[in-house]
């Protein structure tokens, strides 16, 4: 149980600063998508009524089977999966889930994904105004067919049309959540922060592969898989250190969180939130654990919120966010002198 | 919605760290651990059935994922769940090593159980090697409800068989080895047939190449669809609880989860790659 003594940490986050319609937890501890299902599936596993949000499967246009097995595989300290995004699709789902969440006391995130900037937008329009829907979460590594293939958040130019496109159709809080294999992630954050996204999450999986020499065959049917779990933390931690230093919207760190001092890390580092997936698959419990050890550690050393310890750890946040900047600096000289 | 407000919960989960009590050598290499466990979860319980155990130290992250056993037993007065472990890989090892005493960090029970019909007087069951330790528990339960049990059990020789003591008396148990070392010499498959007329269901578990020739023996000698046929299919299960959708089975209704809409399933719902 979390405590409620008068001088419990304030764990409250405001992920969404910028838009009238909020994005406000209760505390930050997220299960990641596509690591929670639809909620319902932790239902017995952990009270999921305590969670600061969660974010659903990720959802396309069209309903899909997904890959074909093996989906998953263990590697050291982490997983590969290729499941290939099997879901009821985005009208399907709108029927099933929304009413649902509708009385959970839970900010519910719908994370959508397509091959095209017309598929997003026009998924971003169909969750607008669905009851139950707290915000949405833009997964840009996906296929942009038009473009051959490659992936739309390897892209700025990309991922800011996607940005752009998703924010003309929906008012909802938008989180845009970037990709790994991007060759420069913080171009990336500073283009969807310009396009309206109301916060960036990082790091999505990166991409692996095992094969099995017995079979001399790759153990994935998809050959290829994403990389999650313990095992990608300190890349993960790298790139929202990097983000959160060079944006100024909240930033929701995840990539192998899996204890109380890996999710301070992500604060320290700059994120306001944190994602975790892999490590419930284990052991549901550790998302309850986080939010009662992160209230528990902020308590122990006096800290009277968690905003204190968000970007201790980063010179670059720190001047980003505690003195004005290069352009407030330049408008107000203009203003001086007008 | 209020944000501050602290929902008190009544929340009970199905994770649950059961003390090990009993180990037992059981055929084979396997062994059986026994472990106490909530009296939920040992009263819920079903044949079919499974348990997922974190079979490494809380703090390691190797091997990372829980892995998945079936109940062999849960012992109602006892307040215990046994599981029946053969060695396999690096999980298995390290279950095998934990002595009585150790505390293990268990989930369930998970999954869908096999389900008798209320009709059902005869029931078949046809092991193969671990696929004995759901089966176990399906045959205590079907006699202790009064019907009858036919129990086949497959093996590479007399060593790898499930010991008969293991079983009900009521049980007709009826074996099969390779070697011969043991009652029928060749595949459990084989002498499948003769208790086909005889079964009203019949409920199965083994190994993938086992389940292919039990489907076409079936298909061969079967009554229409007389008698209908449950497997309990074995999958690597990262969740065990339906979220991550690494488990899945192809069937005639789409994309089924092994963890929660099996691992027990239909036979002919099963679409066979
Ligand atoms: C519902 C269910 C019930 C089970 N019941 C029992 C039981 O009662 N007794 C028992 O001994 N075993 C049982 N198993 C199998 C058991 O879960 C595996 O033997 C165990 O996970 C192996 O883990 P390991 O770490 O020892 O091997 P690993 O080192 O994980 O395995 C070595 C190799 O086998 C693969 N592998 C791992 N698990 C599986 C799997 N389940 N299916 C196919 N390949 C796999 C791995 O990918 C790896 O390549 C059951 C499995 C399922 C799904
Ligand atoms: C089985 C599985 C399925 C996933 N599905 C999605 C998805 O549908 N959409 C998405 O944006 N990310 C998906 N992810 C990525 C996670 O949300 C997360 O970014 C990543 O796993 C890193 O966090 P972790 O190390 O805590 O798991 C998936 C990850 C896993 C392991
Ligand atoms: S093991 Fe995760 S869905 Fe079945």
């Amino acid at each position: 149980m979390g405590m409620t003594h008068a001088n419990a940490p304030d764990m409250v986050v405001d992920l969404a600063p910028r838009n009238p319609r909020e994005l406000v937890l209760r505390n930050p501890v997220i299960p990641a998508s596509g690591c929670f299902g639809y909620g319902q599936e932790f239902a017995g596993s952990v009270d999921v009524q305590r969670l600061g949000a969660f974010v659903s499967k990720g959802i396309t246009p069209k309903s899909r089977s997904g890959n074909p097995m093996p989906r998953i595989t263990e590697t050291p300290a982490g997983m590969l999966n290729a499941i290939g995004l099997q879901n009821p699709g985005i009208s399907g789902f709108i029927r099933k889930y929304p009413p649902i969440w509708l009385s959970w006391d839970v900010p519910a995130i719908v994370n959508i994904s397509a091959k095209s900037v017309e598929d997003f937008a026009m998924m971003a329009r169909k969750l607008d105004d669905v009851p139950g829907v707290a915000a949405i979460e833009v997964n840009i590594s996906c296929p942009n067919i038009s473009a051959g293939g490659f992936c739309f958040g390897w892209d700025a130019a990309m991922s800011a049309d996607v940005t752009q496109k998703v924010r003309a159709a929906t008012t909802l809080p938008m989180i845009v959540k970037l990709s790994p294999g991007a060759l420069d992630i913080v171009e990336i954050a500073q283009a969807v922060e310009a396009e309206g996204a109301d916060a960036v999450s990082l790091i999505n999986t990166l991409v692996g592969m095992e094969i099995d020499i017995q079979r001399q065959r790759p153990v994935l049917a998809n050959v290829t898989g994403g990389l999650s779990g313990p095992a990608v933390r300190p890349v993960a931690l790298r790139m929202v250190y990097q983000v959160a230093g060079s944006v100024d919207i909240p930033v929701i760190g995840m990539g192998g969180i899996a204890t109380v001092a890996d999710a301070l890390q992500f604060f320290m580092a700059g994120a306001s939130a944190i994602q975790v997936g892999t490590a419930a698959f284990a052991q549901p419990r550790v998302l309850m654990d986080l939010i009662d050890g992160i209230e528990r550690w902020l308590a122990a050393r006096g800290h009277s919120s968690l905003g204190g310890i968000v970007g201790v750890a980063n010179e670059r946040y720190q001047l980003r966010r505690q003195t004005p900047r290069a352009e407030d600096l330049l408008t107000m000289e203009s203003e001086f002198t007008r | 919605m209020d944000v501050m407000a602290k929902t008190e919960s009544t929340f009970s989960t199905r994770e649950f760290m059961g003390e090990i009590i009993r180990i037992e050598p059981v055929m084979g290499d396997a062994i059986l651990t026994t472990f106490t466990a909530p009296k939920k979860a040992v009263a819920e319980a079903r044949p079919g059935q499974f348990v997922q155990i974190l079979s490494r130290e809380p703090t390691a992250y190797d091997p990372l994922l829980r892995r998945p056993y079936s109940v062999y037993r849960a012992d109602q007065k006892a307040q215990t769940l046994t599981v029946l472990v053969r060695a396999y890989g690096r999980g298995s090892a390290w279950l095998m090593r934990q002595q009585e005493g150790v505390s293990l960090d268990v989930m369930g029970p998970l999954g869908a159980p096999f389900t008798v019909r209320p009709k059902t007087e005869r029931l078949l069951t046809v092991a193969g090697g671990v696929g004995a330790a759901p089966l176990r528990m399906l045959a205590e339960a079907a006699i202790r409800d009064g019907k009858q049990v036919t129990y086949l059990m497959g093996a590479n020789d007399a060593d790898g068989l499930l010991p008969a003591r293991e079983l009900p008396d009521e049980v007709e148990y009826v074996v099969a080895t390779m070697d011969g070392s043991a009652g029928h010499t060749g595949f459990v498959t084989d002498i499948i047939p003769a208790y086909l007329q005889w079964a009203d269901q019949v409920f199965s578990c083994g190994p993938e190449p086992m389940f292919r020739t039990l489907r076409a023996v079936i298909h061969q000698h079967r009554m229409g669809d007389r008698p209908d046929v449950q497997m309990a299919v074995e999958r690597a299960m990262p969740c065990g609880i339906g979220a991550c959708l690494g488990c899945v089975v192809e069937t005639r209704r789409g994309m089924r989860t092994a963890c929660v809409e099996g691992p027990v399933f239909e036979m002919d719902e099963m679409l066979w790659g």
